[in-house]
């Protein structure tokens, strides 16, 4: 018997493994709903129709050197897709850029004049990294991942224009990245993240031991750049017990309005049945919905070939026919 | 024109050059068995300055982006009623495999170019299965077999006669379960289709029907009941809806010797039926059909070649004071019985050799000859003459059906060996009437079985399938198991049909080449749908032909019941009647009564042979006066047992 099985006979929860999101600051909550963070079961699902789901994926790479400097190769790529009554997924919005990432001021000037002429769309960054590779390529990410954030909220505010009177937009990640989407009354964020904590104390623990098929109380917080208030709340897809505490959690943020605590079990139900199908074989399945999964692998599959894998993740030794 | 579909390769599914892979929408018309063009280039489909392919869909695949299902468990938390509750569809695909059927240009023989995917249009479908080659040549050759009907298409699909009949390559082989695989009701079609389409310039054709199981054939000359559907496909095809125009019946006459074995009795069908006997000449020059494995051996052999070149016909003296005239069976048999006794009592039964001949071969043969008489009572007469098909006068596009359900194996062995025999011969000399004639042989499986004794039918079937192309001579054979019929005749068949399989059947090696797909299809293909492979079809093809535009034979029994036997007397009168309607039936009672009933058949013979202007003189003639009851002294012609004199076991 190993040692833990006694703090589980103890009365401990047993657990395995652990999810480690990156730290992001977090604001204080202030409870929109009761005095005190609760824990709600969720009622029967009804299921809005349609719904519409946005997504996007970014790709870069270095791909030459000029001396020290790095040029990256980059790709984002964003996309809504509105299901039907069969459960299909058609795609009603679509945005891709590629586009070149250089300090064009450290760049000697021939390969700058080559660069310029054969790439429309070239980003320069600031010059002061380009002797730390490291750091260098962490703002290079960062840029990208500005990149696909923007070209995301305008995708999401073209479709929130376009939505009909009865449909929905669930996006994968903050809702509060534009004001405009964040006040819509049909947008709902899904945040599969908990790097930013929101709450502490009782009611921290109340939400992070949160029952399958139950939410919290909600909360607002004031997310994203743009630091537009939001509600939002937790839900739990999937028991967490035997796994970890992030173990199917999801952050769900809709606009600061009172239908919204009106609405989040009503919400949180619907989305509970979003957990089927499960959207393997992606890792963080217990908390990715698979229309949005969906949406990712549909932009995956129409990326460039040259980046449709990370450098990082591909073996550097040279091809074999199989 | 719309693609449906794209093809897709990968390293470990590559297009080849005859094969290729390509997924549609998980709404498609595509299904197994459709005929579908890849385009490489061009718009719509017109593949110009690229290159075409034709390929006919042999397989098909559809699968998600499911990993395991063990995940489609976790996600309907283990209750099955829960499954289909989940709000999103997962992505699906509809994979399919497909066999190149053609590409244009065929040299050089490239891989499937990885184009977009159309389904075939009807010049498409013309060019997939090369049919442009025979369908437009300046003398076409085009015979309609059904329709392609795969993926929403109507197109007809056509064999081409020169492999069908010769001289190319012939013969048609079709293999199914009974009741559900339509062989018979598919090989009525075709001869209609053959009838409607054969071309001018290869000249004339008629068919030849045994029909060996209940009532099948009995009613080709009788209309049967077609939905507007199948009207719709004739027209399509341009195939008349209508029965036979000129149906040739014949059917041996019962023990009586005077009804016909037939189910097709009815009085206003029965008219049509001719009488099928034959006599000891036009049996014993087939007398090999009548000796089983064990009897041929080269004494039988000798005996039977003595008889026929020195005894049959001729005047004989048999060494022991008797002189013969060996004509008929009764004849035969007192030739063997003065043989026999000659040599029991003339040579003191010190001698068991006659003439070289060993009296136990005599003994055998003399007991397979004349048994044939006897299990054979109406089809052979002991003293009568023949009744035989116009081997001289066979008519453009008609069909003669020969009705042998209700005789005994061995003699519709007899009976399938000399038909096809004189056939032979008389295409040989080209004196039929017609250029080519089709044999339609049902139950192959009994007829040429892979295994079993070297029959003289199996050897003559086999004799048809290897040589008759060149003859004219077409067998169009039918049996349930395909793989149980001897090779070297569906082999030779050019030109094969598969309706609705057994799955068994389809386990058995012949049929590896099919998909497994394929082979599902084939175990649950629905009536009226075939899979076909001919000479100019590189892969077999699914089509669908309409209803045989005749009655069915459980049908016609139903509508034209067979009558009862009829009293000898009115069956003499009903056989005259047929030849001569002015014949008044109580002339013919008044004048065969109190005679002997072999007296009456040998004279009503006489007159079916001679067809006479008038009926009832010559019959009046040939049956003779009137002769004194006590004159009649007639020698008993029935075959007795001999009295065996020694151990011989025959």
């Amino acid at each position: 018997m190993t040692w833990w099985r006694a703090l589980v006979d103890a009365g401990a929860v047993p657990g395995r493994g652990s999810t480690r999101d990156e730290v992001e600051a977090g604001a204080r909550a202030d409870l929109v709903e009761e005095n005190e963070l609760q824990t709600h079961p969720i009622p029967e699902p009804r299921i809005p129709d349609p719904v519409s789901f946005l997504n996007g994926i970014e790709r870069w790479s270095v791909v030459a050197y000029d001396g020290v400097v790095q040029v990256v190769n980059a790709y984002v790529a964003a996309a809504v897709r509105r299901r039907d009554a069969t459960g299909g997924l058609h795609t009603t919005f679509e945005r891709s850029r590629g586009f070149a990432i250089a300090p064009l001021d450290r760049m000697t000037p021939m390969v700058r004049q080559a660069l310029e002429q054969s790439v429309a769309d070239v980003e320069s960054v600031p010059s002061e990294l380009v002797e730390q590779p490291a750091r260098y390529l962490e703002m290079i990410e960062a840029t990208v991942r500005r990149a696909r954030a923007r070209m995301e909220r305008e995708l999401a505010e073209e479709a929130l224009d376009d939505l009909a009177a009865d449909e929905w937009l669930v996006i994968d990640g903050l809702l509060s990245r534009s004001p405009d989407v964040a006040r819509h009354p049909r947008a709902l964020g899904v945040i599969k993240s908990h790097g930013a904590q929101f709450l502490e104390g009782r009611g921290l623990e109340r939400a992070l031991t949160l029952p399958a098929g139950y939410r919290t109380s909600v909360f607002a917080v004031r997310g994203g750049h743009t630091r537009t208030e939001v509600y939002s709340w937790y839900l739990r897809l999937w028991p967490w017990e035997g796994n970890d505490l992030l173990y199917g959690l999801l952050r769900i943020e809709a606009r600061a309005h009172p239908d919204t605590v009106a609405r989040a079990s009503a919400l949180s139900a619907w989305l509970w049945t979003e957990r089927a199908p499960l959207a393997t074989p992606a890792t963080r399945w217990d908390r990715l919905l698979y229309p949005l999964h969906h949406v990712e692998e549909y932009l995956k599959a129409r990326a460039p070939r040259d980046l449709q894998q990370r450098a990082s993740r591909m073996s550097r030794l040279p091809r074999l026919a199989s | 024109m719309t693609a449906i579909g794209k093809v897709v390769a990968t390293e470990l599914k590559p297009a080849t050059p005859h094969q290729f892979h390509f997924w549609t929408a998980t709404d498609t018309s595509v299904g197994i068995g459709a005929i579908v063009k890849v385009a490489e280039g061009g718009t719509g489909g017109t593949g110009d300055g690229g290159r075409v392919v034709y390929g006919v869909v042999t397989e098909g695949f559809a699968y998600s982006d499911l990993a395991t299902p063990l995940h489609d468990v976790v996600g309907a938390e283990g209750d099955p009623t829960r499954a289909d509750e989940a709000p999103t569809a997962r992505q699906q695909i509809r994979y399919w495999t497909a066999a190149v059927l053609r590409q244009t240009p065929e040299e050089p023989l490239q891989p499937v170019p990885l184009g977009q995917v159309y389904v075939a249009d009807d010049a498409d479908v013309a060019q997939a299965l090369r049919m442009d080659t025979f369908l437009f040549s300046a003398t076409p050759t085009a015979i309609p077999v059904g329709l392609y009907t795969s993926a929403g298409r109507d197109s007809p699909v056509y064999l081409d006669a020169d492999f069908l009949l010769g001289p190319e390559a012939a013969h048609l082989n079709i293999s199914g379960v009974s009741g559900l695989a339509t062989k018979t009701s598919a090989v009525e079609f075709l001869l209609a289709s053959i009838f409607a389409h054969f071309p001018a310039h290869k000249g004339r054709v008629a068919a030849v029907c045994f029909n060996v199981k209940g009532p099948d054939l009995c009613f080709l000359d009788q209309p049967g009941d077609l939905s507007d559907e199948d009207r719709r496909r004739y027209e399509r095809l341009e195939v008349p809806s209508e029965p036979f125009q000129r149906v040739r019946l014949y059917a041996p006459l019962k023990a009586d010797g005077v009804n016909l074995n037939t189910l097709r009795t009815h009085p206003d069908l029965v008219g049509d039926v001719e009488p099928l006997t034959w006599g000891l000449q036009e049996v014993v020059d087939y007398a090999e059909v009548l000796l089983n494995r064990d009897d041929i051996d080269a004494k039988a052999d000798a005996f039977i070649d003595f008889l026929r070149d020195r005894v049959l016909g001729r005047t004989f003296d048999d060494g022991f004071g008797t002189t013969h005239r060996v004509q008929t069976f009764a004849d035969l048999d007192r030739f063997f019985r003065a043989v026999f006794d000659g040599l029991e009592i003339t040579a003191g039964g010190r001698s068991d050799t006659w003439r070289t001949h060993h009296i136990a071969t005599m003994r055998k043969v003399r007991n397979r000859l004349l048994n044939i008489s006897t299990r054979c009572k109406g089809l052979v007469t002991d003293d009568g003459p023949s009744s035989d098909l116009p081997w001289n006068g066979f008519e453009d596009r008609t069909v003669y059906v020969i009705d042998i359900a209700n005789v005994d194996p061995l003699g519709q062995d007899l009976v399938f060996a000399r038909v096809v025999s004189r056939l032979r011969e008389q295409l040989e000399r080209r004196e039929l009437g017609v250029d080519a004639v089709i044999v339609f042989v049902d139950e192959l499986n009994k007829y040429a079985p892979g295994d079993g004794p070297e029959t003289y039918v199996k050897k003559m079937l086999l004799d048809i399938s290897e040589r008759g192309r060149y003859l004219g001579l077409v067998l169009f054979g039918a049996e349930q198991f395909r793989s149980q019929v001897h090779r070297r005749v569906v082999g030779n068949a050019g030109t094969q049909v598969f309706g609705r399989m057994d799955m068994d059947e389809l386990a058995t090696p012949g049929y590896q080449v099919l998909t497994p797909a394929t082979k599902s299809k084939l175990a649950t293909l629905p009536i009226g749908e075939l899979m076909i492979r001919h000479p100019h079809f590189t892969q077999p093809i699914f089509v669908r032909f309409p209803k045989p535009p005749v009655l069915r034979g459980r049908d016609g029994v139903e509508r034209f019941p067979p009558a009862a036997d009829v009293p000898f007397e009115d069956a003499v009168v009903r056989q005259l009647v047929r030849l001569d309607r002015r014949v008044r039936p109580n002339q013919v009672k008044d004048l065969i009564a109190d005679r002997e009933q072999d007296d009456v058949r040998r004279a009503l013979a006489a007159v079916r042979r001679t067809r006479p202007d008038d009926v009832l003189a010559y019959f009046r003639k040939v049956l003779g006066a009137r002769v004194e009851p006590e004159a009649l002294l007639r020698e008993h012609h029935a075959v007795p047992p001999l009295n065996p004199i020694s151990d011989e076991p025959y």
